[in-house]
């Protein structure tokens, strides 16, 4: 009896499983053909009101980008006939999940370059709609929405614009008041222009706080100069190793000099404050103590961390008290700090853009950039206006040394080269690999150099 | 004549209203992005612009890429020494732990429980153990007087690390092995015992040859598996340090959503395939001779 | 089928069993210091997880938590819905099994048990599925599953289980080839209908192995993220492993490790019972081992 109910049971599931796949095969053919088309009247047509748009905002799905979920219900409001979605991803699948989806004819409305390359490869690739119509007609002033103009430049090409900046992190420098204290060395000045904040005097300073000892729990460094990505450092110094064309034409450089003695002499300087003058750590010695992508400063194990001012967020959890300075001049009166300028994007394929660019604007304004701060837990905004809220998000941290070096930074910086050179990701991966055996002191730079100048030339012909 | 033929044809029927499942799914599910990718591999394709087709010269780039040979060079080191080495491990697992031997349950569930971690949580103590200043295999060694490397940070041995790693995770291989030594008769080990064999004997010329069949599944399994290595290399190493970790299916995921060459990636795909199809008939070939069915007539 | 007879697999007569005892204490020793390698993880996890979000940023890390911090165990509940995520992930992972156990076993069985015309050619092409690596069908995958409007639901996650998974049909063909063809004889002359022989011998003589298939596919689909991010995209249809992923994205903040320990134990959980009950099938697992 009961194996007859069992063996009426296991018919039951295979005949379901057979009708199961004999109706699918006849639904997956049936509703391929016109499918794009309904699916597209049907986010038209929803709510009835027959003008209805949805867009989709693609960001990274971690708290300090998602935040913009609880922008949304005030949008709407004021807006009626525009439904916004955020369409997320963890960081690693970023890019992947992006091409998916526009290869697939689902291509988000609104993002930005948060994945592994950045705006010049979105440019490159043509994956961008061109905003300058859109602003022309809609009468756009960067001003109205205190958008600094110099700022807004960054993400023009040829006078078209492509990109709204919407938050600027710069290179700054943070300092662990209690190992200043420790050693008796007064703390570094927050202002660009005390002329006597260099370089060499930083070494010096480091020197002081520097401690290396067998037992690991003691040894602590002076200084973890992580100046912009690898490929950039070189500027830091006044060495340019992209020819000056790159900035003007979507960032495809016409020759690279990786190669030239200035840079090589650039590179020399960095790794001689782990090799020579010891007051660095080694990237291995770092990885021991942060792990994969931490920064060991947070440990406390670093005096000064010249780093993104993205460090600042965890600020408040720190164990011991910090202060933040300016980059000191290193030989480059034009430029000491790194920008990193956050762009809004409409995607050519957005379907949208008219709607798309109402989300934006309603992003940037001061109100919002304002809520946005505290929403994110400390995104920095490129309003000025809001810029003010920022400066005294810190706890423990004078607001005027925050928007001295925020200023200083903005006077002395240069936007990040991830996001001006294309195929980034392929250069930086490339930085990485063939600079490591120079990093762990197996090779010398007048050995490297000329295979990175080789590289990158082949890079960026593809 | 026609009791085989009708026979054959008995045979042929229930064997598709069995398989009708896969098929079907083959059909809905399998078919278009298989051959989508075939066709990609012939083509330029950036993902945003629509495929160009370009004939073979994605098949003929790789041959002078130095990455494509290095990402070679670092799969087939991994697989030869990870794949055997696996199997030795989950085998010998099971044989301790098909005996009658205390906390029996407790030990099946420790061995495989470092495959049931996944992901971040699973990189990061790797990460810790594997550091070189304060990690545990270091620790360990000095017991020895080994003065340990910096592993994970040293392209010397960084893939000997993810190799490593990979042992941990040979308790799918043990239970799989524990699954098959159940179908081992028992009376024909006592059989064999009580004609006085040793278990050493009992064991070449018994179990080994009825677990044959699942042997060889971990032994293709493991090689179709380890030439796509992909996660450790992509969530730990990021294929360095110094290209030490380039394995095959992370040049080709670069390739295809780093550098926006799905077409050249769809090429290295299809490369691996053949690949794997040329060594999985190898084994199959071999195998005739090695493994036991004991359906024969079904073979 | 009353002519079947069970036994104990392995146990070993009383004589034999007083000769390999030295052994048995050797294999019990090797077996204590494997399992304490293999339970390092788990130390690791919890001991982590009940650290303070400030514990974690010290150098060189606390072996034990200073103060054990309990309150994480709530507080994923808040950072993340975790209990939403869960749900999900247990209901994906409820119908991956149940669909991979049912096509698997179908299917494997016409393979391993039909000498049909075409066998070893749809074989190979079963196998071959297997050897594509997935980024490359990715897109067009998606493509596919986007004509037919299943993006955002759970389906592309489900309904392909319930055709059959290459590896797990790979695996129960070598099980089922691997019984003894006169089993079948006898159903046959005792006039049983190929599917009541595939579900009163081969199902119930392969145990063993369909607990490890089930095992592998609560695992592969509880642990699986690159399809569920590529898949969803409402946070409410979200599963487990993207939220924990969310937990490390940012590339600005410092990750609160000790919450992704806590979400990593309590992961964990569903699949240790899992396999702690399939374990005993290959424990007390009684099985059929031959005609009398």
């Amino acid at each position: 009896m009961k194996n007859k109910m069992k063996s009426k049971r296991y018919a039951l599931l295979l005949a379901t499983a057979l009708t199961v796949s004999a109706v699918l095969a006849g639904c997956g053919g049936g509703k391929s053909a016109g499918n794009v088309a309904a699916g597209d009247s049907g986010a038209r047509n929803t709510g009835g009101s027959g003008e209805q748009v949805t867009i989709s905002h693609y960001t990274i799905d971690s708290e300090d980008r998602t935040f913009i979920e609880k922008l949304i219900p005030d949008f709407e409001k004021a807006h009626p006939n525009i439904k916004v979605k955020v369409e997320k991803a963890p960081y690693e699948q970023f890019d992947s999940k992006l091409q998916t989806l526009i290869a697939g004819g689902n291509s988000p409305d609104v993002t930005s370059h948060y994945g592994y390359g950045g705006f010049a490869e979105y440019y490159n690739k043509d994956m961008l709609l061109d905003l300058t119509d859109l602003i022309q007609e809609d009468g756009f002033k960067a001003e109205d929405y205190h958008i600094p103009e110099n700022l807004m430049k960054i993400y023009t090409v040829n006078g078209h614009t492509y990109g709204i900046p919407v938050n600027m992190y710069v290179t700054l420098m943070l300092y662990n008041k209690d190992m200043f204290n420790a050693a008796g060395v007064s703390y570094p000045p927050s202002d660009y222009e005390d002329k006597s904040w260099t370089f060499d005097r930083m070494v010096e300073d480091a020197k002081k706080m520097t401690l290396v000892s067998d037992d690991i729990a003691k040894t602590q460094y002076g200084v973890d100069f992580t100046w912009a990505e690898r490929d950039m450092r070189p500027l830091y110094f006044g060495a340019e190793p992209y020819s000056e064309d790159t900035w003007t034409n979507g960032g495809v450089p016409s020759e690279t000099h990786f190669d030239s003695p200035e840079v090589i002499a650039a590179y020399q300087k960095l790794f001689d404050l782990v090799f020579k003058e010891k007051v660095s750590p080694t990237s291995e010695w770092s990885k021991s103590v942060a792990g994969q992508n931490g920064d060991p400063f947070v440990a406390g194990k670093i005096g000064m961390s010249i780093g993104g001012s993205w460090n600042l967020a965890g600020a408040n959890d720190f164990p011991f008290k910090i202060g933040v300075a300016a980059v000191p001049w290193g030989g480059n009166d034009k430029v000491r700090s790194t920008l990193f300028v956050d762009p809004l994007l409409i995607l050519k394929d957005s379907k949208h853009p008219k709607e798309a660019f109402e989300w934006i604007k309603y992003l940037m304004t001061t109100e919002v950039q304002e809520k946005s701060i505290e929403l994110s837990g400390g995104n920095p905004p490129v309003n000025t206006e809001a810029a003010e809220v920022y400066y005294k998000h810190f706890d423990g941290i004078d607001p005027e040394d925050v928007k001295k070096v925020y200023e200083g930074a903005v006077k002395y910086g240069y936007e990040s080269y991830n996001h001006l050179i294309t195929n980034y990701s392929q250069i930086n991966d490339m930085f990485i690999n063939e600079l490591q055996p120079v990093e762990t002191g197996h090779k010398t730079l007048k050995e490297v150099m000329p295979v990175i100048q080789k590289k990158v030339t082949e890079i960026i012909k593809r | 004549m026609s009791v085989i033929k009708s026979e054959s044809r008995r045979q042929t029927f229930y064997m598709y209203l069995f398989i009708s499942p896969w098929l079907v799914g083959f059909l809905i599910f399998a078919l278009y992005p298989i051959l989508s990718s075939l066709y990609y591999s012939f083509t330029d394709y950036d993902i945003i612009h629509p495929p160009r087709f370009i004939g073979l010269a994605n098949y003929t780039e790789m041959f002078h890429n130095e990455l494509f040979w290095r990402s070679v060079k670092v799969t087939l080191r991994y697989t030869f020494i990870s794949v055997p080495v696996q199997l030795l491990l989950g085998l010998g697992f099971a044989l301790l732990l098909h005996q009658t031997i205390p906390w029996r349950g407790f030990f099946r569930t420790a061995m495989y429980f470092p495959s049931m971690v996944s992901g971040v949580a699973m990189s990061l103590l790797w990460y810790w153990i594997f550091n070189p200043q304060i990690g545990l295999f270091n620790y360990m060694l000095s017991w020895f007087g080994i003065h340990g490397p910096a592993w994970l940070m040293n392209p010397d041995t960084a893939l000997y690390a993810l190799i490593i790693m990979s042992l941990w995770t040979a308790g799918s291989g043990m239970i799989l092995f524990l699954a098959g030594l159940q179908g081992v008769p028992a009376s024909l080990i006592e059989a064999a015992n009580l004609d006085g064999a040793g278990r050493f004997r009992i064991f070449l010329n018994i179990t080994l040859p009825m677990i044959s069949p699942v042997l060889l599944f971990q032994l293709i399994m493991g090689l179709i598996d380890s030439f796509q290595v992909f996660t450790q290399a992509f969530v730990m190493t990021q294929g360095g340090p110094n290209y030490s970790t380039w394995f095959y299916v992370y040049n080709l995921y670069t390739s295809a959503f780093k550098e926006y060459r799905a077409g050249y990636s769809s090429a290295l795909a299809w490369v691996l395939l053949i690949v794997v199809m040329l060594f999985t008939a190898v084994i199959m070939r071999l195998s005739r001779r090695y493994v036991h069915y004991e359906g024969g007539s079904s073979r | 089928m009353s002519t079947v007879k069970a036994t104990r697999p392995l146990d070993p007569s009383p004589r034999l069993r007083r000769r390999i005892k030295p052994v048995k204490i050797a294999s019990f020793t090797a077996l204590l210091v494997t399992t304490f390698l293999m339970l390092l993880p788990l130390f690791f996890m919890v001991s982590t997880s009940l650290k303070s979000k400030r514990e974690m940023l010290k150098f060189p890390p606390t072996f034990l938590p200073e103060s054990w911090a309990l309150r994480n165990y709530v507080d994923i509940f808040e950072t993340l819905q975790f209990g939403t995520l869960y749900k999900n992930s247990l209901i994906i992972a409820g119908f991956s099994v149940f669909g991979t156990l049912l096509s698997s076993a179908l299917v494997a069985y016409g393979f391993a048990r039909y000498r049909g015309r075409g066998n070893n050619f749809w074989f190979i092409l079963l196998l071959s599925t297997m050897m594509l690596p997935y980024p490359a069908i990715m897109i067009p995958q998606f493509v596919l599953f986007s004509k037919m409007q299943w993006i955002d639901t759970f389906l592309p996650l489900i309904v392909p289980a319930f055709f059959g998974s290459a590896y797990n049909i790979f695996l129960l063909r070598q099980f089922f080839s691997t019984l003894p063809e006169e089993l079948f004889d006898a159903g046959r002359i005792d006039g049983c209908g190929e599917l009541r022989m595939w579900r009163t011998i081969a199902l119930p003589l392969s145990a063993p192995a369909l607990a490890t298939v089930a095992i592998f596919a609560f695992i592969y689909s509880w642990n699986d993220l690159l399809t569920p991010v590529l898949y969803l995209s409402s946070s409410d249809k979200f599963t487990l492993p993207v939220g924990m992923a969310s937990l490390t994205s940012s590339r600005f903040r410092i990750p609160p490790w000790h919450l992704l320990m806590v979400a990593s134990v309590l992961a964990m959980v569903p699949i240790v019972t899992l396999f702690a009950i399939a374990q005993k099938q290959f424990v007390e697992g009684i099985v059929l081992t031959g005609i009398k």
